[in-house]
């Protein structure tokens, strides 16, 4: 079983290598070609549409400094998938390493309770979780911002931060019941 | 102009959408320059059809001439109505010398043969489909103009294709066609839908087709750009496979436009956790109708995406390689 590693290999100057997972493999073309436009860092990006990964790709590929899960909300299946390939990766990768992406959360087909399924998931895993508009242009460049932001942590080429760090700001938490009163 | 040819030039007037009205009586070519040019065509369709069959009279045109604007229409925008398709089976030997003089005559003759009072009208379009607008009566009646079926059959091409064809008169159509194309036998194709230029493309493979190669592609190029070099598919080889199966099966670029799929299950239900259903011995009698506004497009992306796995199901692949959309499955044999 290929499991993904987060610190197997040494990793290169100034370059941060970010992957990708979406089961559709729509969103993530717009986003690697917005990502591999910033000029301050070397980003790689590598797209899958599920984990494991092929072995016969092992060598060659860098060391993964962040994994994104691409959701698509409407589509059973893409939550089902981006679930079975988070058992390939070794739990070092959830301490900041690992995020989340929904798309397609205001459309009207999404089923109830797919979104809180989602952020269940996303709060026992600790990692943070991010809507995405998948339509535009801007949708995709506003989306790469964020997660550069992120991935230029999660590398190391931020000083005085780590991954473990960012991830305590940026963790998804589940908000209060409403129904709850917040007053006694 | 008598009552029946002006309630046909009305009831045709409201068929024909307003677009369309100028380049189909233009084609027509029965009225002449200047009494088209007297017409109008910013009023309300109402008035251009009441000044229509003031012009008519005028020209005294009869029924007669009112079906061929009625099938200069239909010709032009075949994807109405439901067509089924047949097939002809056991050619004879002069099967494919059958020539469009000759079969004109032996449809006309061996027709009427069958059934007396039938209006016949044999055209043939430019891309060679022979296109037939048969009205039918009987001994007692005169033909109904009304309710008119059309054929297209390309000659020396074993497909026909019906319209409106009533079950009373079927196998007298089929009948006449068999013997004037010098066949024996004709059966249902199992394949019908609204669209005819969808289905005779389906039929006749006139979409591009995917042939297996050694090597599909050719040597990368050298000179990449910095960026894409950066992106890299993980698992493009897989993405590869799949794309490749998928046109395989379905064909590449723009497919025929089939709108519906529909299959019969006799089979018997299988699911191990429901044993109250799995121990009766009949059948589980089930339908499954897909339709899409081009359903073969779908299934294509179906199978390139991963949702249908490749290599493809013979249940969907049958689709494009039998050119059939009626499917009825049983336990024994599939596709039967």
């Amino acid at each position: 079983m290929s499991l993904l590693k987060p610190f197997s290999k040494l990793p290169d100057l100034n370059t941060a290598n970010i992957l990708l997972v979406e089961n559709e493999e729509q969103f993530q073309q717009n986003l690697a070609n917005t990502l591999v436009e910033e000029t301050a860092v070397t980003v790689t990006v590598r797209l899958a549409k599920s984990l494991p990964l092929p072995m016969e790709n092992d060598e060659s590929r860098p060391r993964i400094d962040l994994v994104v899960f691409i959701i698509n909300l409407t589509s059973d299946k893409s939550f089902e998938s981006a679930k079975a390939s988070l058992k390939y990766l070794v739990p070092g990768y959830f301490l900041g390493k690992v995020c989340f992406m929904a798309t397609n959360a205001r459309h009207a087909s999404v089923r109830t309770g797919c979104l809180d399924a989602l952020r269940q998931l996303a709060v026992s895993l600790h990692c943070p979780l991010l809507f995405a508009e998948d339509q535009t242009p801007e949708g995709a460049a506003s989306s790469a911002r964020r997660l550069l932001t992120i991935l230029k942590v999660a590398s190391g080429l931020v000083p005085n931060t780590t991954a473990l760090y960012l991830s305590n700001l940026t963790r998804c938490t589940m908000p209060p019941d409403i129904d709850q009163p917040s007053f006694d | 102009m008598d009552n029946l040819a002006k309630h046909l030039l009305q009831r045709l007037m409201r068929r024909i959408p307003a677009s369309m009205l100028q380049s189909t009586l233009d084609k027509w070519g029965r009225l002449t320059a200047e009494k088209r040019k007297s017409l109008d065509f910013t009023q309300s369709k109402l008035t251009i059809t009441q000044e229509l069959v003031a012009l008519c009279e005028e020209s005294e045109l009869t029924v007669k001439h009112i079906t061929e604007l009625e099938m200069i229409y239909v010709t032009e925008n075949p994807n109405q109505g439901m067509w089924h398709t047949f097939q002809l089976l056991d050619p004879e030997d002069d099967a494919h010398s059958v020539e469009l003089m000759q079969f004109k005559e032996q449809f006309k003759s061996h027709l009427s043969e069958l059934k007396r009072n039938v209006s016949v009208k044999i055209k043939k379009h430019t891309d060679e489909a022979v296109w037939i607008r048969v009205a039918w009566g009987d001994g007692l009646s005169r033909p109904n103009h009304l309710k008119a079926t059309y054929v297209v059959h390309y000659l020396q091409t074993p497909y026909v294709f019906v319209n409106a064809l009533s079950s009373k008169n079927k196998p007298l159509l089929l009948q006449a066609l068999t013997l004037s194309t010098k066949h024996q036998q004709i059966k249902a194709a199992n394949l019908s839908g609204q669209k005819l230029t969808a289905l005779r493309d389906l039929l006749m493979r006139q979409y591009q087709q995917v042939f297996p190669t050694k090597y599909p592609s050719p040597l990368p190029e050298s000179d990449q750009s910095i960026s894409k070099l950066r992106i890299e598919k993980v698992q493009a080889e897989a993405s590869a496979n799949r794309h490749r199966m998928a046109g395989e099966t379905f064909g590449d670029g723009m497919l025929p436009a089939l709108q519906s799929a529909f299959f019969q299950l006799e089979t018997k239900f299988k699911d191990p956790t429901n044993e109250a259903m799995t121990q009766r011995d009949e059948p589980f009698i089930c339908s499954v109708k897909f339709s899409s506004s081009n359903l073969l497009e779908s299934l294509r992306h179906c199978a390139s995406s991963g949702i249908a796995s490749t290599p493809v199901t013979p249940l969907l692949s049958s689709i494009p390689l039998k050119g059939r959309n009626y499917f009825v499955i049983t336990d024994n044999v599939p596709n039967a």
